[in-house]
């Protein structure tokens, strides 16, 4: 028998799964799809709890964070297009003009 | 019997290839595994008896932002050398997995103090007439704003991408 709190404890393994992403490795993409997949994790619950209380209300929210994860692919796959425009890069480490007191020599 | 047996499917699809994701080297192969990740979850929704959801998860994530994401990886023409170079990769995942577990149990074990409800499915639950009806009286201002931070988001990814003439 399958409870509601099972798609739950899903969701809770999938978010785990997302931070070690974050976490460690340095793909800018492996990172972008991470956060996506926490995003997923997120939505799973909340379509999870609007089908333990049977309200419709989480389910909007489900369809929101939708909208939002599309906003946010625009904006951040074109900072990965910005960003191997000007470094021929993946790696995240490599993106540091921001973080440190020593700037790496701009290869352009 | 059957909803048992479709959960757990899609369940264990879902964890691998969300392990897999993680793990791959080339960012295509974590793409496609992600894709598949994207796919089981929209089965999970169904079984939830939420349709309208899966059939937003199938068209705008598996199929919208995904194929755009393959789109982007091609256009780029990514060469090996573009790759970060991880050697301790499979070192760092462990390592993170192993330090993430406290939390995860923190977490399950408190979802497991939840009143235990059977997930059967309700027929016309999440209906595509159920979520407009909510969506259009309830929801109608959220819904607008949405609407604004798509076209704003849409306006800052021509801007970024745009090429410089003058450099």
């Amino acid at each position: 028998m399958i409870f509601v709190t099972d798609y739950m404890i899903l969701a809770v393994l999938l978010f785990s799964i997302g931070i070690v992403g974050v976490v460690s490795r340095r793909n800018i993409i492996v990172l972008y799809m991470s956060i996506e997949l926490m995003l997923n994790a997120i939505n799973l619950i909340f379509v999870a709890l609007s089908r333990q209380f049977e309200q419709l209300d989480t389910q909007i929210a489900a369809l929101m964070v939708i909208a939002i994860a599309a906003a946010e692919a625009a904006i951040f796959l074109a900072v990965i297009v910005l960003l191997f425009r000007n470094r021929r890069s993946l790696d995240a480490n490599v993106f540091t003009l921001l973080g440190q007191r020593e700037q790496p020599k701009n290869d352009k | 019997m059957l909803i048992e047996f479709i959960f757990i499917a899609l369940s264990l699809i879902t964890l691998i290839s969300a392990l897999g994701m993680i793990s791959f080297h080339q960012p295509i192969n974590s793409v496609l595994s992600f894709i598949v990740t994207l796919l089981s979850i929209a089965g999970l929704f169904a079984l939830l008896s939420s349709s309208f959801i899966f059939i937003v998860q199938v068209i705008i994530y598996a199929g919208a932002i995904m194929s755009l994401i393959l789109f982007v990886i091609m256009f780029l023409n990514i060469k090996e050398k573009n790759i970060p170079n991880e050697p301790k990769k499979a070192l760092w995942i462990s390592g993170s997995l192993i330090a993430i577990s406290p939390f995860t149990l923190l977490l399950v074990n408190a979802l497991k103090t939840l009143p235990q409800k059977e997930a059967t499915i309700i027929n016309g639950f999440g209906s595509i007439e159920a979520i407009g009806r909510e969506l259009f009286s309830k929801w109608v201002l959220p819904f607008e704003m949405i609407s604004i931070l798509l076209l704003i988001a849409l306006l800052g990814a021509i801007v970024l991408a745009k090429k410089e003439q003058n450099r």
